[in-house]
């Protein structure tokens, strides 16, 4: 299992676009994917739990990978969510 | 007639067509076959899914790919394994399909209609548009075919989802009328992108009227008749040719630069009184920020704002303008507002007692929270400090000493601002007017406040409907001041502009380019007004006319010379 600390960039937040990004790209590892965030966690791969998780701009989150690919997993999703999500 | 929001501009005129919700009410029950069933709801989501892609791939050829994004968001939320999945797995369980269905979206509305932001409350809506979609695919359901309806339609109906605006035709649908929903409603977005007028929360309107009546929708002003006499009718194809002449005329000005007839370049800014205008701003075409009040942060607070606080504020509106400058006004207020933990006493004459830059410098503590606030602000975009209401030279040194105090203190804790930080001075008191000369060598730029300007020149209270008619910017005396502010400023080589409402008066426009003002400020749906009325006059044109019109001892007469040379 790994891990890393990310603060949430984009303006708007994890609204409809980047959540749908995130799970999709998610969705193509094989590790779980989770953030804990708010002491809640929420599966990576399902768009539906990540907008719900309500993470906002500034939002401290902790990315956890694990699984086969966890470390290429880690390593991309975090570039993603550090990119600003396409915003 | 009838009232409602008035979500998006124009005139429609029409025959209505109803769109009606159908029953959705089934029979929960147990299922015997869950194989079977599951088939039958993947089939019914396919369906779905099917669908509203193609629909998203019409949004997106006649709307645009934004908003061709909220239904593509449809089919990613159905096909999620939180949706879809945990419908199976209660359908394994043995609960026929729609029960599965309506049990997990009515959890996830739930969720999100519970959530703090807007845009995320906004979601629960999606979910029960795909709930009632998918429903209707399960029970077999056929709605009216809104891209079939006849050209000159206006649809009525409770709430317009995404799913059923992306069926519309621009050219054949004249207006929309619902029942509920407001101005940042999927509908009233999308109505404004297909620039369909749309009056929406018209209680009880679905039920008051049949299909084939003829409504009259005013999307601009928000009211609804149906069935209207002659008369009304008359007046409102009127009203609709107006509408769309001047929309053509004015969209011709979209994202042109301000230039007059002879070619010289001015600056179009807008007044705004929150950092979130700062968007309209923006959508508007409007080149920067001429003013920012910034008493929203002081009047709906309890106590005073933090640092904090109006730094998010101010950075809001900078990154929204993106490098374009942002004007910033101190806090402009006195004894006329009840805000308690100022502490500011009732006074005889608020108007001419302790106030803005007065009560600032007397408060200096407070006030440095603000300065800093802007300071600090100014490393994410071109801000630029107004300080109004100032009477004497010494009020803006003591204002400048303040703010260099600030940088000081910035630099020493290695926090990043603009050291070019420009610090201006509002024009409007006599005072200010008369040592024009004096105040230019010691502000970085003026900008004119024509409101308080005419009222403290007039010696008139604008509020005061007996001496109403003193009040104008027109006035001999108010031009002559507005005239030496500008030549002053000029002189100097400081910019110059106005942020009363004067700047987007088609009247005023031709005298401020003869004076030489560089800079107006308007309220952002003014932005193309002003722009086409520059584009009319050439420096030479509004210089005869200035001319003319500063020789005239009365404003009556100096009213009427100005409409007759109006272009």
């Amino acid at each position: 299992m790994v891990s890393k600390n990310i603060t949430i960039k984009n303006e708007q937040g994890m609204h409809m676009r980047p959540a749908s990004l995130l799970s999709q790209m998610a969705a193509g590892f094989e590790s779980s994917v989770n953030i804990k965030a708010n002491g809640n966690t929420c599966d990576c791969k399902s768009v539906m739990f990540l907008m719900a998780a309500g993470l906002k701009c500034g939002s401290e989150i902790e990315l956890v990978c694990d699984g086969p690919d966890e470390e290429k997993a880690l390593a991309e999703i975090s570039a993603f969510i550090e990119s600003g999500m396409g915003d | 007639m009838y009232k409602g929001i008035a979500a998006s501009r124009g005139i429609g005129i029409g025959s209505i067509c109803r769109l009606i919700e159908h029953d959705l009410s089934f029979e929960a029950k147990l299922v015997e076959d869950p194989v079977a069933e599951k088939k039958r709801f993947q089939e019914a989501i396919d369906s779905f899914v099917k669908d509203t892609n193609a629909m998203a791939d019409d949004i997106r050829k006649n709307i645009g790919p934004k908003e061709a994004e909220i239904l593509l968001g449809h089919a990613v939320m159905m096909s999620d394994p939180a949706m879809s999945g945990e419908m199976f797995k209660m359908i394994e369980g043995g609960q026929c399909a729609e029960s599965a269905l309506t049990a997990v979206c009515d959890m996830f509305i739930g969720m999100f209609s519970n959530m703090e932001d807007e845009m995320m409350r906004q979601r629960a809506s999606d979910i029960e548009d795909v709930k009632v979609s998918v429903l209707k695919k399960l029970l077999n359901i056929k709605d009216v075919n809104i891209r079939k309806v006849a050209p000159g339609t206006v649809l009525v109906c409770k709430d317009l989802t995404p799913s059923m605006t992306s069926q519309i035709v621009k050219e054949n649908v004249a207006g929309i009328i619902t029942e509920v929903g407001g101005n940042t409603s999927h509908s009233a977005i999308l109505a404004r992108a297909l620039e369909i007028p749309a009056v929406l929360s018209v209680p009880g309107i679905v039920d008051a009227v049949k299909d084939k009546d003829t409504a009259v929708i005013d999307g601009t002003e928000g009211d609804v008749f149906i069935n209207p006499d002659g008369t009304v009718l008359s007046k409102y194809l009127i009203k609709r040719e107006e509408f769309l002449a001047q929309k053509a005329e004015l969209e011709k000005f979209a994202g042109k630069p301000t230039v007059t007839a002879d070619g010289k370049e001015l600056e179009l800014f807008c007044n705004i009184g929150t950092p979130r205008d700062a968007k309209k701003a923006m959508e508007c075409d409007g080149e920067g920020i001429g003013l920012f009040r910034t008493e929203f942060l002081f009047m709906d607070n309890a106590s005073y704002p933090t640092e904090e606080e109006q730094f998010e504020a101010y950075k809001e509106a900078l990154e929204t303008m993106q490098q374009r400058t942002v004007i910033i006004r101190t806090l402009d207020i006195g004894g006329d507002k009840e805000i308690p933990y100022l502490g500011l006493k009732k006074e005889e004459n608020p108007f001419l007692g302790y106030r803005a830059v007065r009560y600032c410098l007397d408060n200096v503590e407070e006030y440095k929270i603000q300065l800093r606030a802007i300071i600090r602000a100014s490393a994410f975009g071109k801000a630029k400090i107004m300080v109004p209401l100032v009477t004497t030279v010494d009020e803006l040194r003591s204002v400048k000493k303040l703010v260099e105090e600030i940088k000081e203190d910035l630099r020493s804790e290695g926090i990043a601002f603009d050291e070019g930080i420009e610090v201006g001075c509002m024009m409007e008191t006599a005072s200010a007017s008369l040592i024009a000369d004096l105040l230019a060598k010691e502000a970085d730029f003026f900008s004119i406040g024509t409101n308080d300007l005419t009222q403290y020149t007039m010696a008139v209270d604008r509020g005061n409907a007996d001496v109403a008619n003193l009040y104008s910017a027109f006035q001999p005396s108010v031009l002559r001041s507005i005239k030496n502010i500008i030549e002053c400023a000029n002189r100097e080589g400081i910019p110059v502009g106005m942020c009363g409402e004067a700047a987007a008066d088609p009247l005023m426009i031709p005298l401020l380019i003869s004076f030489g003002l560089d800079e107006y400020s308007v309220n952002p749906v003014l932005v193309l007004t002003a722009r086409s009325i520059i584009s009319k006059w050439t420096k030479a044109e509004a210089d005869e006319l200035a001319a003319k019109i500063m020789a005239m001892d009365s404003k009556d007469e100096i009213i009427s010379a100005l409409k007759a040379a109006a272009k």
